[in-house]
């Protein structure tokens, strides 16, 4: 089986994002890059599919030069090959613009499976897999905790809310998002890394940048906001009131 | 080879021999004594002529005894020689190697020290061996008529009365080792009986007693020819038994101790891009057969080892002699796994799982088993070895070990916290960012920047260094030394580790750093030069103990026992600078086991952040050992230790002693002394 593993770099968790100049992104400068974490799982995911059916595990990474880092790290945890496609406008392009280039990719290579994280842990928009899905014209399946090879297809176990999960069979080629905290991720290694230098990584140039349907005005830290409402009239109206705001305006009730 | 001897010693043909020699001796003597002809003379008896028969069975005998030597020694030789080359091994400092060997060969001291009594029995052989050396030689040339002490020369006496003094003392040595081994039995020494050590204790009781018998006899007679047979034979047998026993030690160990690793629990580079660590016997050096061919197999290491003390798996002795059986099987280019799950044979116990992942894991790293071997074996280069080996290729899988590196990998810390949670600290403590202004840089570690415990030492600390006026800032941004990922063997996390501290510091332009860590200490002085000079690094007992003058002297009288922590003891060799400190907060104890001798903590190695001990807890042993003392308070020097202490401690029921770090015990004292300058 061919598994593709779509990744995503991010900013580390406890970077202390600033905005650019011109407000529009965060200021990358100062900043360290690591693994999307949900990115990882599915990595894990793709590396226990191959220890269990064999196969062939590549990874992919749209991004600036940086990207390389973390494809080095994914072929040194076990992925056999890298693409990373060379795209230094990452934030201008919109989920879909996104979508498609890793779809470009993809579809040169032609895998019987693509996995990627749920979603991002920077815009946690949860849409390129789908959307990546759509472009290639298969099937797909989100929020996946288990992933079993069936003679058929796949059978999988989908995350619902409440404790409640789903089990879906589904033919192949297909594409899984895939949660966090399904399977125990694995350290890289010194072997592992050594062995990474003999891998190939192919470069591939994004393609240009189609008009985006969605673009970014403005992106901000979270700002701090106190308000306060004086509730005036009787103790009876006051509580009616704030009953009324606690459920509908808060909804903590 | 061995197998074989085993059987012709259990056919007991050899005891035989040296039984008819001995019975004839014994009866030559004892009828002397009996018809009281027996007249001591202060010059030996000497054989006269040999007869031509009896030349060449010496000669057959002699070369039979060569050939059967050389028949086990040339394959360990060879083995030896054709294991890997140690790239990094240099023979300097040759000053300290030298020193090493005199005291170590030539004083016996280790031996002595560490276990008086049989280890002065031991020295008494052995400089009996040497003294007797030369009597030996002149033995055997006599029959080829070129003997070079004469019985009636000046020097001829003196050294043949000397050697006799010598002589008596081993006689009486050995039959004191022999009643300690077979009779006395300490545990350490296994629970099968040796008995190859009997047949050796005995052939050197022969060799002695048919020494000394010259004397008692007159020159020419036929008694003195018997005993120089005695004696001969028994050298005979002696020789060839050497390469088939643990008294290879004779031929191997004064080598081993003049070769070994330059450091205490030094951890050498991996060689090449094809080095992970000891996976197979072709990842073996030189230096380490040489080492586990040169056991003697006397249980030190293993005694004082707290793994085999709380029911681990891990038994340091067997390390070294499950790498020697290796060696034997599989040789020094076989890619066969060192470490197996499965049974491996032990020369000494049952089969047990000796070389397992499982063992090579529960090392804390202590380092007691390497300190503690008198003949130079390092056992930490081994075990690390061994883990490097699991680690580095991804074969040790291990739930918690995995949660830590990823917790290195990705937040820096070795306790999986937010960075953002040592700015907090830092901001709270109002510690000072280090701006290349300050004398010292601060350096918070893992537990000094997230323990809850560990924070409070800092502080503690940080207030003893305002009161001195000593100025220190801490790195804005700081990541753990490494410590934990370098002892478990994995060399990935470490060198990014200490690759990214080497530049914080050069970033910073630190000049002197400070820690109240002694794995800190130990990692940024000595295991990060493998990648680059970091600056110098003191641990807080030294500054503060450098600074005593200036604190204040408690008159609290309270009781307090100190716990050497390895890292800083047997690691560093700082042992008095934390006493004085302890002293001056009240009555310093020590505990039944302490400085060289201290048990460890349980935490080292990576152990803290691993799962649950198999057996007893070894920090509950040591608890226990430091509550036991009466003291009313346990001092700790390592927070380590101290996070260790607390919880056992606190399981401990009735009344524990408190538990402070030897920087909270000056600094309790502290704001007294503020107020009264104040008034
Ligand atoms: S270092 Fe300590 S724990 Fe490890 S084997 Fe040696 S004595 Fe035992
Ligand atoms: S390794 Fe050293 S301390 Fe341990 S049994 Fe062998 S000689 Fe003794």
């Amino acid at each position: 089986m061919k598994i593709l593993v779509a990744i995503k770099q991010v900013p580390e968790r406890d970077a202390q994002i600033g905005i650019a100049a011109d407000g529009r992104w965060i200021d990358e400068s100062d900043l360290n890059y690591t693994i999307n974490e949900p990115d990882a799982y599915a990595l894990e995911e793709a590396l226990q599919l191959k220890e269990k059916n064999g196969g062939e595990v590549v990874v992919m990474c749209a991004g600036p030069e940086r990207a390389a880092s973390t494809l080095r790290e994914a072929l040194a945890k076990g992925a056999d090959r890298a693409i990373h496609i060379e795209a230094e406008d990452l934030g201008e392009r919109d989920t879909l613009g996104v979508a498609q280039v890793l779809a470009d990719a993809a579809r040169d290579e032609a895998p019987d499976l693509i996995l990627t994280g749920l979603q991002s842990e920077d815009l946690g928009l949860g849409q390129t897999g789908v959307v990546l899905a759509e472009l290639l014209g298969i099937p797909h399946a989100t929020i996946i905790m288990q992933v079993e090879k069936t003679d058929t297809g796949l059978r999988v176990k989908r995350e619902l809310e409440d404790g409640w999960f789903q089990h879906v069979e589904m033919p192949l080629p297909a594409l899984l998002t895939i949660q966090s905290g399904g399977n125990k991720l694995r350290y890289a290694t010194l072997m592992g890394i050594k062995k990474a230098k003999t891998k190939e990584t192919k470069t591939v140039q994004a393609a240009a940048t189609a008009s985006p349907s969605i673009t970014l005005e403005r992106v901000y830290l979270p700002e701090k906001q106190k308000k306060t409402e004086m509730l005036t009239g009787t103790p009876d109206e006051v509580a009616t009131k704030l009953v009324e705001k606690l459920k509908f305006e808060v909804r903590v009730i | 080879m061995r197998a074989a001897l085993q059987e012709a010693l259990s056919r007991g043909w050899v005891r035989m021999v040296a039984l008819v020699c001995a019975a004839t001796v014994g009866a030559r003597i004892a009828g002397a004594v009996l018809s009281s002809e027996i007249h001591f003379s202060a010059t030996l008896a000497e054989p006269g002529k040999f007869s031509r028969l009896e030349v060449a069975l010496l000669l057959i005998g002699s070369a039979i005894s060569i050939a059967l030597f050389f028949r086990r020694f040339g394959p360990i030789l060879r083995i030896i020689l054709r294991s890997k080359k140690d790239k990094d091994f240099s023979l300097r400092p040759i000053g300290r190697r030298v020193w090493d060997f005199f005291w170590e060969v030539l004083c016996q001291g280790k031996v002595i020290r560490q276990r008086p009594l049989p280890g002065l029995a031991h020295a008494f052989v052995f400089w009996g061996f040497l003294a007797f050396a030369l009597v030996s030689l002149n033995h055997l040339a006599n029959a080829l008529e070129l003997g070079f002490l004469r019985p009636g020369s000046y020097i001829g006496n003196f050294y043949f009365i000397f050697a006799a003094i010598w002589a008596l003392l081993v006689a009486v040595s050995i039959a004191g080792l022999f009643v300690r081994r077979f009779l006395a039995r300490p545990i350490w020494f296994g629970t099968k009986v040796s008995n190859e050590s009997g047949v050796i204790a005995f052939l050197i009781f022969l060799l002695m007693v048919s020494y000394l018998g010259a004397f008692f006899v007159g020159d020419g007679g036929v008694a003195v020819k018997a005993l120089w047979w005695t004696h001969t034979l028994t050298l005979l047998v002696f020789l060839p038994l050497i390469p088939h026993t643990k008294h290879l030690h004779l031929v191997l160990s004064p080598l081993t101790v003049f070769l070994k690793r330059d450091g205490f629990s030094k951890i050498p580079p991996l060689s090449s891009d094809e080095d992970f660590g000891l996976i197979a016997g072709k990842d073996v050096t030189q230096l380490i057969s040489l080492q586990v061919y040169s056991c003697v197999e006397c249980g030190r290491c293993t005694e004082h080892c707290p793994a085999s003390n709380t029911g681990k798996v891990l038994n340091p002795k067997e390390i070294i002699l499950g790498v020697q059986s290796y060696l034997n099987q599989s040789g020094p280019a076989s890619d066969a796994p060192l470490l197996t799950e499965g049974l491996v044979d032990s020369r000494d116990n049952p089969p047990a799982k000796y070389m397992s992942m499982e063992a090579a894991f529960e090392c804390t790293t202590c380092g007691s088993c390497e300190y503690q071997c008198p003949v130079g074996i390092q056992h930490l280069p081994i075990i690390i070895g061994l883990r490097r080996g699991a680690t580095n290729t991804g074969a040790w899988e291990d739930t918690h070990g995995t949660k830590l590196f990823l917790a290195l990998e990705k937040q820096g810390n070795a306790l999986g916290l937010s960075a953002m949670e040592r700015d907090k600290f830092i901001e709270k403590q109002a510690f000072p960012i280090f701006d290349g202004t300050q004398e010292y840089c601060l350096w918070l570690g893992c537990m000094g920047g997230y323990d809850p415990k560990g924070r409070e030492i800092v502080a503690d600390f940080a207030r003893v260094m305002r009161h001195l006026g000593t100025s220190f800032g801490v790195l804005k941004k700081e990541k753990c030394t490494g410590d934990p990922a370098r002892r478990l063997g994995n060399d990935l996390v470490f060198q990014t580790m200490a690759e990214s501290g080497l530049k914080a510091f050069e970033t910073a332009k630190v000049q002197k750093i400070v820690s109240i860590c002694p794995h800190c200490v130990r990692t940024i002085s000595n295991d990060w030069s493998e990648y680059g000079i970091a600056p110098e690094i003191e641990h807080h007992s030294e500054f503060m103990a450098r600074h005593k003058d200036r604190l204040p002297q408690q008159a609290s009288g309270e009781s307090i026992v100190y716990h050497d922590p390895c890292y800083l003891g047997r690691y560093r060799d700082v042992y008095e600078a934390p006493r004085e400190i302890v002293a001056m907060a009240g009555e310093l104890v020590e505990a039944p086991r302490s400085h060289e001798r201290s048990f460890c903590c349980g935490a080292g190695g990576g152990l803290a952040f691993l799962g649950e001990e198999q057996g007893e807890r070894v920090s509950n042993v040591r608890a226990a050992e430091l509550a036991a003392t009466g003291a009313q308070v346990v001092g700790t020097a390592c927070p380590f230790c101290n996070t260790m202490f607390r919880d056992a401690l606190s399981s401990m029921g009735d009344a524990p002693p408190q538990l402070l770090d030897i920087a909270q015990l000056t600094a309790r004292a502290l704001p007294k002394m503020q107020e009264a300058g104040e008034q």
